[in-house]
C-alpha cells in the first residue's frame, strides 16, 4: 500500500483551479521530489498531505486513510514539515525548537534531550556547541539544519520538504543536499520534496513526478526523466 | 480643621491609583481575550473595532455625562467613572493584541500548525509570547492616558486628583491645581517609564 | 485728499478694534458663573439689556467658579454678573463672616469701590444662602430641624460637596466652626447639579446645597436651619464695573430695574423649570421678563 496516495484530486481557491485532475502515489521509503514551475500547485499537494488544506474533489489517503478521516492534530504529528523560511521559534533556543513535537506528545524529558542531542550531531551540529543557541545567532544553513531535526524529532515515518534549500547559497545548498542523502540512508524516511530545481530533484529524487499547471506531466527515475520527451521536461532539463 | 493638604494629596493620589488600577486591570482582562477574537475571527474584526473606535471619539466628560442616566452602570461615583475608564482603555488595548498576534511572522505560525498545534497552544506558546511586547505597547498607552482622564472624576464624585484640579479653577488657585496636575503627571510618567522597561525586556528574536 | 483718506482709514481700523471703549456701541459682556441660577439670572439680564439697549451683548455665562468670574470681572472680559454678598465677603475680599445683610452689602460695596471700581447694584430681592440639605424620611424620623439637632444625630454624615465649598471659609471651615457634626469619611466632591443625584443614589446623606435650588421641591428633603448663623447672608446683586456703567447712557438704569424684582420663591421656581422640567434657560428668562412687565 502506498504511504501517500492522490486520487483524482482537484483543488480550487478564489475560483483559481491549482490542481486539477491530480494523481499520485508515494511508495514507503522513498524520495518522492515535486518538480515544477512556481505556481504548479506543488505547495499545494504537500499542504493537503497533511491536511492544512483538503481537496475540493477526490482524496487525499495517508497510510491508506482519506485526510478528512484522520484527526487534524494527530496526521500533522505523524509528519515532518521543512519549510524554506525554517519558522523557527524566536522566542525558543535550538533545544526547545527541536523538542516540540516530542514535548506535544508527552515525551519524558531525558528522552526528549536524549533524540534532541542524537538529532543535532545527525545534522552535523555538535549539540553541546549548539543547543542553547538562540535562532538569530545562527547562519541560514544552520537554521535550515535545525529544522530539519525538529521535523525528525518525534519520528515520523514521513516528511514532506517545501523548497527547504532555495534560500540558501549554492555552497551551502550542496553540503545541505549532501546531508539530506545521509539522513534518508540513515533513518529510511520516506519524502515529498518540492523544489523547482532540476538539478537538485536529480540529486536528490528516487523519482521525479513533473507538475505542469496543476497535473502530473510525467513521473519516472532520474534517469529516464533525462531522457524524457514532453515539452515541459525539456524546459527543465535545458537548464541542466 | 481641615486636615492638612499632604494629608489630602496622598489620600486623593490613594484614590486616583484605585481607580486607574481597577479600569486598567478590567480593560485588560476585557480587551486582550477581545483581540484574540478579532484576530481569529476577521469577520467581528470591523464591529469590534468599530464599536471601540467610536467610544474614543467621545470626549470623556461627554461619556461620564452619558453614563449617569443609565440604571444599573451608571449614577455619581466612582462605579460610572471606572465604566467610562474601561471603555477608553479599550481600544489600545484591543488594537495591539489583534495587530501583535496578526505580525507574528507566518513562517513561525505555518510551522507551529504543520506540527501539530491546537489552536490553544499556537496562541499560548506562540502567538502571545512574540506578541507581547506589541500587547504591552498597547497597554502603557492605555494607562498614561487613563491617568489623565481619571482627573475628570472629580467632575462626577469619583475623587482623584481632579478633586484638586476642579477645586482650583473654581477658586483660582495655582497650587490646588498643582496640588493635582504634579501628582497625576509624575503617576504617569513612573507608568510610562515602568511599562516602558517591561516592553523592551520582553523583546523576543 | 491721501491725508484725509488715511485718517478716515486710522479711525475705521480703530473703530473696528475689539479693545475699543464701550460707549462706541462694542457688545455688553455679561458673565455668570456655572450653576442653573446664576445662568438663568445671567440670561436674565442679558435679555434685558438688550430689550431695553438695543445694543449686542456678548454671554460669557458657565464661568467655571467666583474667582474665576471675579478675575474676568477684573480684567474686562467682562462688564458685569451676579454675586452674593456673603460669597464676596468671605471668598473675594476674605473678611471675617458676619451675619447682618445691610452690614455685610455696605461692606463689599465699598470695598469693590475702593479696590475694584466696581459698584454693586440693589439687591434683586434674593438671598440664596448654602442649605445644608439632609433626606427627607430621616429628618423626620430623627427630629431634625437645624444644623444643632443633626450634629446630635446618632449617625455620622456623609457630606457631597461642589468644588468651591470645602475650602472657602464661608463653607467647611464656617460649618464646622460652629457645628460639631460628625463625618464618616472625607467629604465627596463633584460638579454643584450631581449633588442631588449622589443624595437620591444614597452616595451621600447630607448635602452643600443652595437654598433657592430648583430640586428641592421636586424631591422629599429637608433643609437644616441655620441656627448657630454660620453662614453670612447672600443677597444677589449685579456687580458692574464703574467705567463700562460711565461710558454706556442707560446701562445704570436699566439694571436697576432688576432690583426687587425677585423673591426667593420665584427664583427657586425659575430654578426648578430649568434642572427638573429642562426647559430651555432663554424660554424660562424670557417668560420671567413677560411676567414682570420687563419688556
Amino acid at each position: 500500500m502506498p504511504l501517500v496516495e492522490f486520487r483524482n484530486v482537484s483543488y480550487d481557491i478564489a475560483g483559481k483551479r491549482i490542481l486539477s485532475d491530480f494523481n499520485l502515489s508515494v511508495e514507503a521509503g522513498e524520495t518522492l521530489v515535486l518538480l515544477g514551475r512556481s505556481g504548479s500547485g506543488k505547495s499545494t499537494a504537500l499542504k493537503l498531505t497533511n491536511g492544512m488544506l483538503f481537496p475540493t474533489e477526490g482524496q487525499v489517503l495517508v497510510e491508506g486513510q482519506s485526510t478528512r478521516e484522520w484527526d487534524p492534530i494527530k496526521l500533522k504529528r505523524h509528519i515532518g514539515y521543512v519549510i524554506q523560511d525554517v519558522g523557527l521559534f524566536p522566542h525558543f533556543n535550538v533545544a526547545r525548537n527541536i523538542g516540540l513535537v516530542p514535548r506535544l506528545e508527552g515525551w519524558i524529558e531525558a528522552d526528549i534531550e536524549r533524540r534532541v542531542n542524537h538529532l543535532l550531531d545527525k545534522v552535523g551540529m555538535p549539540a553541546s556547541e549548539f543547543r542553547t543557541r538562540q535562532p538569530r545567532e545562527l547562519s541560514g544553513g544552520q537554521r535550515q539544519r535545525v529544522g530539519v531535526a525538529r521535523a525528525l524529532a518525534a519520528d515520523p515515518p514521513l516528511l514532506l520538504f517545501d523548497e527547504p534549500f532555495g534560500a540558501l547559497d549554492p555552497v551551502t545548498r550542496l553540503e545541505l543536499q549532501k546531508q539530506f542523502l545521509e539522513l534518508h540512508r540513515d533513518f529510511k524516511k520516506t519524502s515529498i520534496f518540492v523544489t523547482h530545481d532540476v538539478r537538485e530533484a536529480i540529486r536528490l529524487g528516487s523519482r521525479i513526478a513533473l507538475l505542469v499547471r496543476g497535473t502530473v506531466e510525467i513521473v519516472s527515475n532520474p534517469a529516464e526523466f533525462q531522457l524524457a520527451h514532453g515539452g515541459e521536461a525539456r524546459a527543465f532539463l535545458a537548464c541542466l | 480643621m481641615r486636615s492638612d493638604l499632604t494629608n489630602d494629596i496622598i489620600r486623593l493620589t490613594g484614590e486616583h491609583l484605585s481607580l486607574v488600577g481597577i479600569s486598567m486591570a478590567l480593560a485588560i482582562l476585557l480587551g486582550v481575550p477581545l483581540g484574540i477574537v478579532v484576530a481569529r475571527h476577521p469577520a467581528s474584526r470591523r464591529w469590534l473595532l468599530g464599536l471601540s473606535s467610536i467610544v474614543q471619539t467621545i470626549p470623556s466628560l461627554a461619556l461620564f455625562g452619558f453614563l449617569i442616566p443609565i440604571p444599573f452602570i451608571g449614577g455619581i461615583g466612582t462605579r460610572t467613572v471606572i465604566i467610562a475608564l474601561v471603555l477608553y482603555a479599550l481600544l489600545p488595548i484591543l488594537r495591539n493584541t489583534f495587530v501583535g498576534i496578526l505580525s507574528v511572522d507566518p513562517a513561525v505560525c505555518d510551522s507551529a500548525i504543520a506540527m501539530g498545534m491546537t489552536d490553544g497552544q499556537l496562541l499560548r506558546q506562540v502567538q502571545l509570547p512574540l506578541a507581547a511586547r506589541t500587547i504591552i505597547a498597547g497597554i502603557r498607552v492605555a494607562t498614561v492616558t487613563t491617568i489623565g482622564t481619571a482627573t475628570i472624576a472629580a467632575a462626577i464624585g469619583g475623587g482623584g486628583l481632579g478633586v484638586f484640579i476642579f477645586r482650583g479653577v473654581a477658586s483660582v488657585d495655582t497650587a490646588q491645581i498643582l496640588a493635582g496636575a504634579i501628582p497625576a503627571a509624575a503617576i504617569a510618567l513612573l507608568a510610562d517609564g515602568g511599562l516602558g522597561w517591561l516592553e523592551r525586556r520582553l523583546s523576543p528574536a | 485728499m491721501a491725508g484725509t483718506k488715511t485718517f478716515a482709514g486710522v479711525v475705521a481700523l480703530l473703530a473696528l478694534c475689539g479693545c475699543s471703549k464701550p460707549g462706541t456701541n462694542r457688545p455688553i459682556r455679561v458673565g455668570s458663573k456655572n450653576f442653573t441660577e446664576q445662568v438663568v439670572l445671567g440670561e436674565i439680564v442679558a435679555q434685558h439689556l438688550e430689550h431695553r439697549l438695543h445694543r449686542s451683548v456678548e454671554r460669557s455665562l458657565n464661568l467655571g467658579g467666583t474667582l474665576l468670574a471675579h478675575q474676568a470681572l477684573l480684567s474686562g472680559q467682562i462688564d458685569l454678573y451676579p454675586e452674593y454678598t456673603g460669597t464676596a465677603l468671605a471668598a473675594v475680599l476674605k473678611d471675617s463672616i458676619e451675619t447682618d445683610p445691610s452690614s455685610v452689602l455696605a461692606r463689599v460695596r465699598s470695598e469693590y469701590d475702593r479696590r475694584f471700581h466696581a459698584d454693586w447694584l440693589d439687591p434683586l430681592g434674593i438671598d440664596d444662602t448654602f442649605a445644608m440639605v439632609v433626606n427627607g424620611p430621616q429628618a423626620r424620623a430623627q427630629h431634625l430641624e437645624t444644623l444643632t439637632d443633626a450634629s446630635k444625630a446618632p449617625d455620622a454624615w456623609t457630606l457631597g460637596v461642589g468644588y468651591e465649598f470645602e475650602q472657602r471659609a464661608d463653607g467647611l471651615p464656617a460649618l464646622e466652626k460652629t457645628y460639631s457634626l460628625r463625618w464618616k469619611a472625607a467629604p465627596k466632591t463633584m460638579d454643584l447639579g450631581l449633588l442631588y443625584k449622589a443624595m437620591e443614589q444614597g452616595q451621600v446623606t447630607m448635602i452643600a446645597a443652595n437654598s433657592t435650588d430648583g430640586m428641592l421641591s421636586k424631591m422629599d428633603l429637608k433643609v437644616l436651619r441655620d441656627d448657630r448663623h454660620a453662614f453670612p447672608p447672600y443677597q444677589v446683586c449685579i456687580v458692574a464695573r464703574q467705567d463700562t456703567m460711565r461710558e454706556t447712557p442707560g446701562l445704570r438704569e436699566t439694571l436697576l430695574e432688576l432690583s426687587g424684582k425677585f423673591t426667593n420663591q420665584q427664583m427657586q421656581n425659575l430654578n426648578f423649570q430649568v434642572d427638573a422640567q429642562h426647559r430651555p434657560v432663554a424660554q424660562v428668562a424670557a417668560e420671567f421678563l413677560r411676567q414682570a412687565g420687563l419688556n
